[in-house]
């Protein structure tokens, strides 16, 4: 009985180990074709098997393009794949595989803040041509001329639209109501808005706002100068990091410490929304991507509560809002062997106006007049919020900027660096890089 | 065993360490005196990235932070290890069940381990610690932001991951000592605690010396579970070696491949400094057995 028992014991062990061990290896496989739209994708298919890879971050926002172009364009010897991956991921492996003449990816999802580096160093295919060749085919006249326009660099598309972000403001409407509380529309009215909410005990910390200091941070301080007209260079290319409206930017990030979770500099955009499905913040601003996933029953019991907002000034006097404006699109690398016509076809076939109209609303589909108050919760938001950011300014040398700057802000920001130290020392790693 | 027999049990091994651990070893080394990015061959720079390194303070911090979750992780895991080994090894019955739990620790991905581990310390999923703490009277622990308790989350984290390991192996290590050994310390008069000190330690040593090897060069090469466990470990002081190669070699796309090589070969060289006891150990011990 006893060796019975022990056997017994040991199989128990081992299906429990063994059980773990599977899933973990099981975390992760190729996308599935959830969230897929079925559209029209007619390419001029290669006689021989091709595989078509894509690289592509996964987010509920680009999700449903790319599992478009997987299920609808994978038909005969031609099999689109793409696998999961994160935004970090994608960052490192869009440098990796365009960085000789071949690459592991035929299909990229870049987005504006890269696209002027890539243009210039010439790792994407310019697509006027294609887009001038399928134009009526895929109506791609209807893509917003400003997406296309931020997608372009010296007059040369180099991304073919597909969904845009920007900032949004989520707050807790019954919240708001029950202490009577307007909207904020400027980071004062934020932090009245944190006070009252925290002098009625229903919360310690308000504000939320993803600032991971890896990632995220970088683009909120963009955000906060270009409320006051500015970013971290101008125009001609001259830093502009050590200005009073850098300084006036930091200041005002500080200014919203106090009410925000005292290891903020560890939340991204994921950690914000948790806070808001927890009920431990009243008001986070993200992109908008991340908008939907409040409003879903599934994820919070609060999924009713939240009202969306295009995010607040700086302060009163500032031109813009808090706000940064995101296009998402497909580029074709330089190095890929593949047809560039069949490749074409595949992208404007997963911005297809079928498909774009299927991904609402966890996206901002690029193609106009798409989104409405009525289809999406957050899409007045969106509106007010594109039409209240600064146009964005398109240089080649923001993206290294922003990654050399950050350990810098995020000192500041801890209260290790004064606003005055940091600003010069920013100032001077930008200007390093600027040349 | 002829030679040809030899050879050929010998060669598949030797063509995968020779693709996987010579190749890539000479190549690093190559590359640490080389500036070289994806994709093109590099240029030789020298020292260049031997300066670069060795006078950024960041990997001055990254070197104490490693060798300190090194050295109290590797003694938490000792201690810890012989006295769950000695505790498992007196039950019979119910080990197997036992061991398959502590294993589960072990058998996880280290990063989805380290994630689920960091949510016992997160307010934003639940916080279990937190709870206990506020419960017990204890004030708001920054265990993400602040440097000390972050490190010391690191080390309860590397334990956590690592002690079944130490575990297992001393356990074998238990049970190959001989019952007329410890017979004759009874009879002689040994307390339980003389027994362990003078006479199942002294057998063993070479069992321990082999988990101290172990998980010396583990816990040198930490790096995914500070993904989770410390978001901002470059700011805070609590970046590890592997960890700042990977942030200044390849996070946001940077392509800084030399330097990072130069990193490695110095970590390589730190490693072989701090194992040459363990391994001039192990060569007498086996030079004894001959």
């Amino acid at each position: 009985m006893s060796i019975t028992k022990n056997r017994a014991f040991a199989l128990t062990a081992a299906i429990a180990v063994g059980g773990l061990i599977l899933t973990g290896c099981g975390a992760g496989g190729r996308t599935a074709s959830k969230n897929a739209t079925a559209v029209s994708c007619d390419y001029t298919a290669p006689d021989s098997a091709t595989t078509v890879n894509v690289l592509a971050y996964n987010s509920s926002a680009v999700d449903p393009f790319t599992n478009t172009m997987v299920s609808s364009c994978t038909k005969g010897k031609v099999a689109v794949k793409h696998d999961p991956i994160d935004f970090g991921g994608q960052v490192t492996k869009t440098t990796a595989t365009l960085s000789g003449s071949t690459g592991s990816y035929d299909i990229i999802e870049t987005y504006s803040f890269v696209i002027p580096g890539l243009a210039r160093d010439k790792k994407l295919r310019p697509l006027n041509d294609l887009f001038e060749k399928y134009a009526d085919k895929y109506g791609l006249n209807d893509i917003n001329k400003s997406m296309r326009a931020g997608m372009s660099y010296e007059g040369n598309l180099y991304a073919l639209p597909m969904q845009a972000q920007m900032f949004v403001m989520a707050y807790r409407a019954d919240v708001f109501d029950n202490l009577g509380i307007k909207v904020p529309t400027t980071f004062d009215e934020m932090i009245a808005a944190a006070k009252a909410i925290k002098a009625a005990g229903v919360m310690d910390y308000p504000i939320a706002l993803p600032w991971l200091a890896t990632s995220d941070i970088g683009t909120s301080f963009q955000a906060a100068m270009n409320s006051l007209d500015a970013d971290f260079v101008s125009k001609d290319g001259t830093v502009t990091l050590d200005t009073p409206e850098a300084k006036q930017a930091l200041q005002s990030m500080l200014s919203l410490k106090p009410y925000m979770d005292p290891q903020v500099t560890t939340f991204d955009q994921p950690k914000v929304q948790q806070q808001m499905f927890n009920g431990t913040a009243a008001m986070s601003i993200m992109f908008s991507g991340r908008m939907n996933d409040l409003t879903l029953t599934s994820n919070s019991k609060l999924s009713d509560s939240f009202k969306f907002a295009a995010p607040p000034k700086v302060n009163a006097a500032a031109k813009y809002s808090y706000d940064r404006l995101s296009i998402d699109g497909w580029s074709i690398p330089f190095n890929t062997k593949l047809d560039p016509d069949m490749l074409f076809v595949m992208m404007a076939s997963a911005v297809s106006e079928d498909a774009s109209k299927a991904s609402i609303p966890a996206a901002y589909p690029a193609r106009n007049g798409m989104v409405t108050a009525d289809n999406s919760p957050y899409g007045k938001a969106a509106t007010d919020s594109i039409a209240s950011a600064m146009p964005p300014i398109a240089s080649p040398v923001l993206a290294s900027v922003t990654t050399e700057i950050r350990p810098i802000l995020v000192q500041i920001l801890a209260g290790n660096l004064t606003i005055n130290d940091g600003a010069a020392q920013m100032q001077a790693v930008a200007q390093k890089i600027v040349g | 065993m002829k030679a040809r027999e030899f050879w050929l049990l010998f060669a598949p091994s030797l063509l995968v360490m020779g693709g996987l651990l010579v190749i890539p070893l000479v190549r690093t080394v190559q590359w640490s005196f080389e500036s070289v990015h994806y994709g093109s061959p590099g240029s030789f720079v020298g020292l260049e990235n031997f300066a670069t390194a060795l006078t950024d303070p960041r990997f001055g911090r990254a070197v104490l932070f490693t060798l300190a979750v090194t050295a109290a992780t590797v003694v938490i895991l000792l201690v810890l290890g012989y006295l769950i080994a000695t505790a498992i090894n007196r039950i019979t019955r119910s080990r197997p069940i036992v061991l398959g739990i502590m294993l589960v620790s072990y058998v996880l991905p280290n990063l989805v381990g380290a994630v689920a581990f960091s949510w016992l310390f997160d307010d934003n999923f639940g916080g279990v610690i937190n709870r206990m703490i506020e419960f017990f009277g204890g004030n708001q622990v920054l265990w993400f932001t602040d440097q000390v308790p972050n490190g010391i989350l690191v080390i309860v984290n590397t334990v956590w991951h690592m002690l079944p390991f130490a575990m297992l192996i001393i356990l074998a290590g238990l049970q190959g000592v001989p019952t007329e050994l410890r017979e004759a310390g009874i009879i002689d008069g040994a307390r339980a605690v003389q027994s362990h000190l003078h006479i199942i330690i002294p057998t063993i040593r070479g069992v321990l010396g082999f988990v101290t090897l172990i998980s010396i060069m583990d816990v040198l090469r930490m790096f995914d579970n500070l993904i989770a466990l410390s978001p901002q470990a470059a700011s805070i002081g609590n970046e590890s070696i592997m960890l700042y190669v990977y942030s200044v070699a390849f996070a946001d796309g940077a392509q800084r491949l030399g330097l990072g090589s130069a990193i490695n070969v110095l970590t390589i060289i730190l490693i072989l400094t701090l194992l040459i006891p363990f391994i001039r150990g192990i060569f007498k011990e086996a030079k004894a057995a001959r």
